[in-house]
């Protein structure tokens, strides 16, 4: 399969632009984080670590530089890019995360469309609601969505349908999406050789995740089309007033597991998987989020079924007083494996503290305590070390937030 | 607000100009009906408290229907909110909706009572939409979801918003009249509707109870006009 253009949606955000009649929104974010971690050597370095950082990088680190513009075209297109340097050595020192042209027409009797076309997120995470993809409520995303973050992003066309109830009358609105998107194959092979993990490091459009080299650990470039199929996924959103958001969603990339890329060393991985989430707000600052994913990916290398079933859940509950909001997290994952010598099988569980102290738009203050306890086959197939490792990782992250959007 | 009135009501027989009530009693035995009386409608929520911002309405079941005069209101947009963010208009009434924020809004409602879209650019007003039909028209903006306002176009000769204390009151000719209480928050189906006859008093009032409990307020900080306090 062709190889996917470079930058269109940079080049489409300076044509517009330049002819825009409305001005352009923009944001830039510096995130500095003070690390204190006895991590394992992480994903971003080859290791089976299932933190961001790990023992050799505690002390002071860039959380995240990010470079955001929203750019209105008229009353119902836009177009939205989101650039970051997650501070280690991707690729690019600065890449996109997200670059997407949206339609919005105006609603019509009760029902709104909403387009997006280009690369964005699914909307599948019920934490990851703030602006950049981040959460609000923790600095480390869930297993789940740490791994949407990281092997999943839209490369094509989403479709939503809004029944605006609220507007009508009623307690309630619902809502039906539908995505279809190419350049993602090679998702599923993190979690196949990895399995979950506890990070806020988006993968860039342009980047990869790991270290370079050779072997089943080396750095994969998630977003390329292998087999030219185009995968989809469809759901559902129900809401009752702004408290109560319930989501599931089935998604499959279609890749055809047979399928190599002999030139990049990648195999289509066929990965789909079901969802379902929760988010629930009382008058009084409480939220509670649980999310749950069961899916599956495999690979059919020379004939060979290589499956790696996994799932993972997590329950959430958060109290905001003020400008201070204090959060509880568990999580619970496993992956897998119908290879004989059980390479893949991984579980464990995970607890994340989080407190947020966010006086203003432009400061905030976060303090995140997590320990993961795991066990990971791969730790004595690849490096001859115990399968089970307790990790724990302290983060104090400042960040300062700049510009129109960020008010 | 309630215990002044009670208050007030005690106060009127020790009033000293005898002669005075004595010919004004006369006077309204000869004018009858058509002299003026005042109404007040308390609405309370359904654990009886008082409800702030409910609209009020209304009509006379015995006289023919006069709606009030038509007038030119406004409704700004500030800070990614409507302000106000209820209106109550004669229908006939047009709305100016003038944005002073920097950034760009859109309205847009699909009430059957107005139908209408309004793209408002940055310092490029619009003209006044004109509200010629009785009905609920609730606003939104496609560019920000959490703005919400509404605005009730009435054909009424009567109507008004409860203070903080959950009281309307206005001076209306004697008769019957035809009470309507909405307010943005309630489950109930429509207006609660009752009747209320001024016979011999100066003074007729009349609590009304909602029957289910109100929907939870929005969960943004912004204080609302109809916020329950």
């Amino acid at each position: 399969m062709s190889r996917r253009p470079r930058y269109p949606a940079l080049t489409a955000v300076l044509v517009l632009a330049a002819s825009a009649s409305h001005a352009t929104d923009w944001e830039v974010d510096l995130d500095a984080r003070m690390v204190s971690t006895d991590g394992r050597k992480s994903i971003v370095d080859g290791g089976l670590g299932t933190l961001r950082f790990d023992q050799g990088q505690s002390g002071l680190r860039l959380g995240r530089l990010r470079f955001a513009l929203s750019q209105p075209l008229g009353d119902v297109w836009s177009v939205r890019v989101d650039a970051s340097d997650w501070g280690d050595h991707d690729r690019n020192p600065v890449d996109l995360t997200e670059a997407y042209l949206q339609y919005r027409p105006y609603p019509f009797d009760g029902f709104r469309l909403r387009v997006k076309a280009g690369a964005f997120h699914a909307p599948i995470s019920m934490e990851n609601r703030a602006a950049g993809w981040e959460s609000p409520y923790t600095l480390s995303y869930s297993a789940i969505n740490t791994w949407l973050g990281e092997e999943l992003r839209t490369i094509g066309v989403e479709g939503q349908l809004d029944w605006l109830g609220t507007r009508l009358g009623h307690g309630f609105d619902l809502a039906g999406t539908v995505g279809l998107y190419g350049w993602n194959d090679p998702a599923g092979s993190i979690i196949a050789a990895r399995g979950f993990s506890f990070d806020d490091r988006q993968t860039t459009l342009f980047g990869r995740v790991g270290a370079v080299g050779s072997g089943p650990l080396r750095a994969m470039e998630l977003f390329h089309e292998i087999d030219g199929h185009a995968g989809y996924y469809a759901g559902v959103e129900a809401r009752y007033l702004d408290r109560i958001v319930l989501r599931a969603l089935h998604y499959d990339n279609r890749a055809d597991s047979a399928e190599f890329d002999s030139v990049r060393q990648l195999f289509a991985w066929n990965t789909r998987f079901n969802s379902a989430g929760l988010r629930a707000e009382s008058g009084t600052g409480w939220t509670f989020i649980a999310q749950y994913l069961d899916g599956e990916t495999y690979i059919e290398p020379d004939e060979n079924y290589l499956e790696w079933p996994f799932r993972a859940r997590y329950a959430l509950l958060s109290r905001q007083l003020g400008e201070h909001r204090l959060s509880v997290r568990f999580d619970s994952f496993a992956v897998q494996s119908s290879l004989p010598n059980g390479a893949g099988v991984q579980h464990g569980h995970a607890w994340t503290a989080a407190y947020v102290f966010e006086p203003g738009p432009h400061w905030r203050f976060t303090l995140e305590w997590l320990r993961v306890d795991s066990s990971s086959a791969n730790r004595a197939l690849e490096f001859g070390e115990p399968t089970f490792a307790r990790e724990t990782q302290l983060q104090l992250a400042v960040r300062y937030a700049l510009g129109p959007l960020a008010r | 607000m309630r215990p002044s009135a009670r208050k007030n009501r005690h106060a009127f027989p020790r009033f000293p100009l005898v002669a005075a009530v004595a010919f004004l009693v006369a006077l309204l035995k000869v004018t009858g009906a058509l002299a003026a009386a005042t109404i007040v409608i308390a609405v309370q929520s359904a654990d009886g408290r008082p409800l702030p911002g409910a609209v009020v309405t209304l009509r006379s079941t015995t006289a023919p229907a006069h709606p009030a005069a038509p007038v030119q209101a406004v409704m700004d947009q500030i800070d990614k909110a409507f302000e106000p963010d209820l209106l109550v208009i004669p229908v006939g009434s047009t709305i100016a909706f003038p944005n002073s924020d920097s950034v760009s809004h859109q309205i847009y409602s699909f009430s059957a009572a107005k139908k209408f879209q309004l793209p408002l650019y940055r310092g490029k007003p619009y003209p006044p939409v004109h509200f010629d039909q009785a009905g609920l028209v609730t606003l939104g903006c496609n560019i920000h979801d959490s703005m919400l306002a509404y605005v009730v176009v009435t054909d009424a000769p009567f109507f008004g918003r409860t203070d903080t204390a959950g009281s309307w009151s206005a001076e209306v000719p004697r008769g019957t009249w035809r009470v309507t209480v909405w307010h943005p928050r309630m489950r109930e189906d429509g207006d609660l509707e009752r009747e209320l006859m001024i016979g011999e008093g100066d003074r007729a009032s009349l609590t009304v109870r909602l029957l289910k409990p109100l929907q939870p307020a929005p969960l943004d900080e912004r204080h609302r006009s109809w916020d329950v306090y």
